[in-house]
């Protein structure tokens, strides 16, 4: 069968990569990490064709230079100088872009998101530095808002890791006002009980305005989040599992295998079997 | 001409970066500050048009979202504002990323001498601020002049405001390298040599340099490639070769070692040999899965058919003394590159620190170079940010209190990689050098960085000498290092690696040259940082994130190829001979020319005399204290004191989930608030095997005989790994010792004796615990001297000598992390266990501090009694009878039945008068006591006869109960009257409250 072709990139510093790559596997896509200079080369199938072979881009997780002149600035401006045109190509095919932590990070700083009425070309939103002045992890409480986006379908709330020094969503107010009016918000911070956060922490852990942790563009295509799915790839990854695991044994049931961050990979890699191959 | 680029957060953005300057003002020094916004200032030594700084300017230093910039001063006002930037020749990472986008932006490149600087404006607004108020916040918390340069302004010092950034710390040397060659006419000649330029000769090593150099067949070798006399750059290899650093010399060494109270004497010859290598050697002849040990960077153990692990610990305890931030950063850097640089490579996968300091709001009257807080606030960051931007889990770590770490703090950092067991069809374990093949250098160039460490550190500075003896790890160029260099392994590229850490080059291809016997290197190839630099700082210069890898000719091209990929620099600085001769050369002139035979050769032994007075003599007792009438308020005071309050204001700075494997986080529980006994990593995704990883330190119980420092410190660490679910025969460790100076000097060092006598008792116990636990050591290292001289308040010199540490990693392979557990309580009506008995051994312990004593009783572990029943925790939670399991460590019983309910947020019930003993205990005792070889266990109530099947013949016993109700209630002895009754959250409160504020 055929399978939808996955490109997570590597390189400079970025460093969720395998576990990124593996998310995307067990979700059911062929999944390659990239170096960027190769992305950028295209050295490896030649030219300009490279990125054109797959249907789903991640910017993953990670420090990518560093990270010293804003997160994910450099990243941003080491696409737009070399790649600009190819990522646009591509969204324009109906291909899937993620971009996680420091890859949701360069995706405002590219301008891709919030991608205001179809246009990728200005930044209009920032990550920037946590309330509390310091990097956290820790894991959040999400609740999902309706919008297109094609990763969220079907999940209302979910559990996932963040671990982030410039996470706090910043934007104008009018900007903010109209993620919400358009529905390009795509995941909140909330409370265990599944209420919004609003903007306590640490449910809310950076400080982000409305408490925003994810937007998507206007197609749903392009999705950034902060907290990392693919930190989420196995039962045993979540906090509380030994105590999940010591109910579901007094009641005889099996552990689950599967962590729920998987579903936003699957997702994706649904919808692009669907649509494109 | 220069120009900068100053950009800051629009004002209606919170500066979170000025507000914690403002509240550090505050809380450290009580100045009261409006409000503090920061400009970040880019300058650019380099020809640009007007037009190329706009583009520079807008499309990548500017976000319109949030920023405001300019190519002038941002107009924004302050009543003091403090320019911070960088001493010339101190890694400015920031700088050189700038110098990468603006090249890919402009499609130019850098010519020779152009460059960026990065440095910081903080704007300061204040009615009651001056300049005193204002230089103390610089000085005590804004920056450090070993590293850093400042300038402080008035409002209103226009001109001074508008110039800042348009000055640059460039290292300009103008010094033409030049080899110098020394007469050794005598010992006391070579002596002075050594003297003059800090080579810290041993006197017992001269005559065996000098017998080399003066030998007739040397003599004439040496004439043939035109030396005669030693150059400066021999001396000075000989003089790091031989370092305790390189050499272990002490843990080499010949003891004395006379009991004082029976007059009893033993020479001991050789601790490592003895105490280290012996008994690892005896026990990896037992345990198939002990691969590696005790001559590669790290030490190797099998995680499962296909795959290795690889373990190693460090300490940067004197850098970090200096300039915290810079020291921890890079220790954790640093330490990454052993794994990296172990058999073929290994991928790094977990990092773990330790933190030994004086308090934090120490008020005494000793000046330390920097205060304990500031101290810690640096080595936390560093490690923080050389962690997390290595892409590496720091999952989990310790940090320990006591005054006597004034003189100088430690700082731990252990570093875990995962390889294949075999590499294109060979080992990976396996490395050796071949004559012709080329010697590479990779990742970082070379500068004046870590020569003479902390020597250098008394010289002067002036405006355009790099301040190089501090150093700043870059976990930037370091990462892409190693994702260059795991690419290249996987091609069978390389033939052997190590790290270039203490010495430098000289360390690492002089260590490689061993194996083909010889080499030739040609210095003038090895990329420079800047010019000026001479030939013997070259080869031992410590400048950080290289390594050395030998490849063979035909795989060069391929191996630059993959450099180039990964934008690292990779230069061809020699090739391996088989002459044995280490031939270096500069510009095709022989510099250095020594034979390999020379640091192999027998060196003479060194010698000290440790003089042991057991604790009695010495005047310590047991203090005299009745059983306390308050027991709940002294439950939570102990709870509260520093060195057993929650810590996760530094844990959660630290990311532990990178990978993707975490499987024990180091803080569980219902509200995933409380530690971990131990971490468990998945290195493989998709595998079942995990690793499990922890450390443990007791320098208290150093105070009474470190010999059961050592004891208590390695069962603790065995058991924290038992309590998550891994088993004894599994558990590989690393020893990490921290010593005081021991060698004895009437007038500066009185006690060195004794010091020495701790250091003989506790390789003992290292050597008897080991044995009998089966813990193979697979890796470790040495630290002495942490002993500081500080001014007291009349002006006068006091030395503090920290108490003899060591802290001891273990880790285990998990064979199923399904099969794990974690400490919490997790249902009520659980039943709770205590395995082991509880006796009277408050010696050095927590609740004794808590009144000042130290006492006698020190806690002893009898490894026949507790084997036994660790074992038999381990089979209980492999059948998964087991709900939760936690050692009890520091701070007893009544601490820690504290922890796990408050992990659980549920109640516990327990009758102190069913804890097993020996001899009657008063309800103090019981709770406080430190007697190791102890857990709490609770399990399901049908679970009860399984497990106490499994652990029959063992001393245990059911001692309560979990409750819904969030109270722990724990009856005492004493005609059964309550002594502890108190709610779940008012602990937890107690337990945070210490360090609570902190983020």
């Amino acid at each position: 069968m055929k399978k939808v072709k996955a490109l997570v990139l590597t390189g400079y510093g970025l460093n969720c990569d395998y576990e990124t790559d593996y998310a995307l596997k067990i979700a059911g896509a062929e999944s390659h990490r990239i170096h960027i200079n190769e992305l950028i080369k295209g050295e490896t199938i030649g030219h300009q064709e490279f990125l054109k072979g797959y249907h789903l881009l991640v910017f993953d997780g990670g420090f990518s230079w560093g990270d010293d002149h804003g997160a994910g600035v450099l990243l941003a401006s080491r696409f737009k100088f070399n790649l600009g045109a190819q990522i646009e190509e591509f969204i324009a095919e109906g291909k899937l872009i993620v971009g996680i932590c420091n890859g949701f990070q360069a995706l405002v700083n590219l301008g891709l998101l919030p991608g205001f009425d179809g246009s990728y070309k200005s930044r209009e939103v920032a990550l920037t530095f946590n309330d509390s002045g310091n990097f956290r992890d820790d894991w959040v409480y999400l609740k999902t808002l309706h919008s297109p986006c094609v990763f969220a379908k079907g999940i209302k709330t979910i559990e996932l890791p963040i671990r982030h020094g410039e996470g706090k969503f910043f934007a104008p107010q009018e900007v903010i006002e109209k993620l919400f009016a358009d529905h390009h918000v795509v995941f909140q911070y909330a409370t265990p009980e599944g209420k919004k956060a609003r903007g306590k922490f640490p449910y809310n852990p950076n400080g982000s305005l409305r408490d925003i942790a994810g937007i998507c563009d206007t197609t749903g295509h392009v999705l950034g989040l902060m907290p990392h799915p693919e930190g989420y790839n196995h039962f045993t990854n979540h906090p509380d599992w030994t105590r999940k695991k010591e109910d579901l044994k007094r009641q005889g049931l099996p552990l689950p295998e599967e962590g729920l961050g998987i579903k936003i990979f699957r997702n994706g890699v649904r919808y692009l079997e669907k649509k494109l191959l | 001409m220069v120009a900068k680029i100053e950009i800051a957060l629009k004002p209606e953005l919170f500066d979170a970066e000025g507000a914690s300057l403002k509240a550090q003002a505050q809380d450290y020094f009580g100045i009261a500050v409006d409000s503090v916004r920061l400009i970040n200032i880019i300058s650019l030594d380099a020809e640009f048009t007007a037009t190329q700084l706009e583009e520079i300017r807008t499309r990548i230093f500017t976000n319109p979202v949030i920023h405001i910039s300019g190519l002038d001063a941002l107009p924004i006002e302050f009543d003091w504002a403090v320019w911070v930037g960088f001493r010339p020749g101190v890694r400015d990472t920031a700088a050189s990323t700038a110098r990468e986008a603006i090249e890919d932006l402009l499609k130019i490149t850098f010519k020779e001498g152009e460059a960026c600087y990065t440095s910081k404006l903080f704007c300061i607004r204040g009615k009651g601020l001056d300049e005193g108020k204002v230089n103390l916040i610089v000085r005590e918390s804004l920056a450090n002049d070993l590293i850093q340069q400042w300038k402080i302004f008035e409002k209103g010092e226009h001109d001074a405001r508008k110039n800042i950034g348009l000055t640059v710390p460039k290292v300009n040397l103008s010094h033409t390298p030049t080899v110098k060659a020394f007469s050794i006419d005598s010992d006391e000649e070579l002596m002075r040599i050594s003297d003059a330029r800090n080579l810290a000769l041993n006197p017992r090593d001269v005559p065996t340099i000098r017998e080399y150099f003066l030998r007739e067949e040397v003599r004439n070798e040496r004439r043939e490639v035109g030396l005669d006399l030693p150059t400066d750059i021999e001396l000075e290899y000989i003089a790091q070769a031989r370092s305790d650093h390189c050499n272990h010399n002490t843990f080499k060494g010949l003891f004395r070692y006379k009991d004082l109270s029976t007059g009893k004497e033993t020479v001991v010859d050789n601790l490592f040999k003895t105490c280290i290598e012996e008994p690892t050697l005896d026990i990896q002849k037992k345990k198939p899965w002990v691969v590696s040990v005790l001559w590669d960077n790290a030490g190797v153990g099998r995680f499962d058919d296909l795959h290795y692990y690889t373990i190693t610990g460090e300490t940067h305890n004197s850098p970090s003394n200096m300039e915290a931030y810079g020291g921890s950063i890079t220790g954790i850097v640093g330490v990454y590159r052993d794994p990296l640089g172990t058999g073929l490579g290994s991928k790094l996968i977990l990092g773990m620190y330790g933190y030994c300091v004086a308090p934090r709001d120490y008020q005494g009257e000793l000046k330390p170079r920097l205060h304990p807080r500031r101290l810690l606030d640096g080595v936390i960051t560093g490690v923080k940010d050389g962690g997390n931007k290595s892409g590496v889990p720091t999952p989990f770590g310790h940090l320990f209190f006591h005054e006597s770490y004034l003189g100088k703090c430690l700082v731990f950092v252990t570093a875990l990689g995962i390889m294949p067991s075999s590499i294109q069809g060979k080992p990976s374990e396996v490395k050796t050098t071949t004559p012709g093949e080329l010697i590479i250098m990779t990742g970082g160039r070379v500068g004046k960085d870590g020569i003479h460490g902390v020597t250098a550190a008394s010289e002067g500075f002036s405006e355009h000498t790099p301040a190089g003896h501090v150093q700043i790890g870059d976990p930037y160029t370091q990462k892409k290092m190693h994702d260059f260099l795991l690419e290249a392994r996987d091609e069978g590229l390389i033939a052997f690696i190590t790290d270039n850490g203490g010495g430098g080059l000289s360390s690492s291809i002089g260590e490689s040259a061993r194996f083909s016997n010889g080499c030739e290197v040609y210095l003038d190839k090895v990329p420079l940082k800047y010019a000026g630099l001479d030939q013997w700082e070259i080869w031992i210069s410590e400048s950080q994130e290289r390594m050395t890898v030998a490849v063979t000719p035909e795989h060069e091209k391929r191996f630059m190829e993959l450099s180039r990929k990964h934008d690292v620099e990779s230069t061809v600085i020699g090739k391996y001979t088989n002459t044995g001769k280490i031939h270096i050369l500069y510009n095709g002139k022989t510099c250095a020319y020594i034979n390999t035979e020379l640091l192999k050769s027998d060196f003479p032994q060194w010698e000290f005399d440790a003089e042991w007075m057991p604790p009695e003599s010495r005047g310590l007792c047991e203090p005299v204290i009745t059983e306390p009438e308050d027991h709940a308020s002294l439950l939570k005071d102990i709870l509260s004191r520093p060195n057993l309050a929650s810590k996760e204001w530094v844990i959660r700075q630290y990311d532990h989930e990178v990978q993707g494997g975490s499987v024990i986080k180091p803080l569980v529980g219902k509200e995933r608030d409380v530690t971990s006994d131990a971490v468990v990593v998945r290195p493989l995704l998709g595998s079942y095997r995990g690793l499990a990883a922890t450390q443990a330190l007791n320098p208290t119980y150093s105070q009474i005989d470190t010999y059961h420092m050592i004891g208590c410190t390695i069962d603790e660490a065995v058991r924290r790994l038992i309590a998550v679910g891994a088993k004894l025969d599994d558990i590989g460790g690393v020893d990490n010792f921290c010593w005081p100076t021991i060698q004895y000097h009437p007038v500066s060092n009185p006690d060195g004796k004794l010091k020495a006598a701790q250091l003989v008792r506790a390789n003992w116990a290292l050597k008897d615990y080991c044995r009998s636990f089966n813990i193979p050591l697979l890796s470790g290292k040495d630290s002495m001297y942490i002993d500081g001289n500080l001014k007291g308040r009349y002006g006068e010199n006091r030395k503090i000598s920290g108490l003899p540490t060591i802290q001891f990693t273990a880790t285990a392979v998990i064979d199923d992390i399904r099969k794990c557990v974690t400490m919490d309580v997790k249902i009520p009506g659980d039943v709770v266990y205590i395995l082991g008995v509880t006796r009277d051994e408050l010696g050095g312990s927590e609740y004794y501090d808590r009144f000042g004593c130290i006492g006698l009783n020190a806690p002893h572990v009898n490894t026949e009694d507790v084997i036994p029943l660790y074992r038999a925790l381990s089979a209980a939670i492999q059948e998964q009878l087991v709900a939760s399991a936690h050692g009890i460590y520091r701070g007893g019983l009544g601490v820690h039945l504290a922890l796990v309910a408050m992990a659980g947020c549920l109640g516990l019930t327990i009758d102190l008068s069913a804890v097993p003993v020996e001899e009657y205990l008063s309800n103090d005792r019981l709770l406080y006591s430190e007697t190791q070889g102890r857990f709490l266990v609770t399990i399901a109530p049908e679970n009860k006869e399984k497990f106490e099947a499994v652990l029959k013949g063992g001393r245990f016993a059911a001692i309560g109960e979990v409750t819904e109700e969030p109270r722990l209630k724990i009856n005492g002895v004493k005609g059964k009257r309550t002594p502890i009754d108190v709610d779940i959250a008012e602990l937890k409160h107690a337990w945070k409250k210490t360090f609570g504020a902190l983020r």
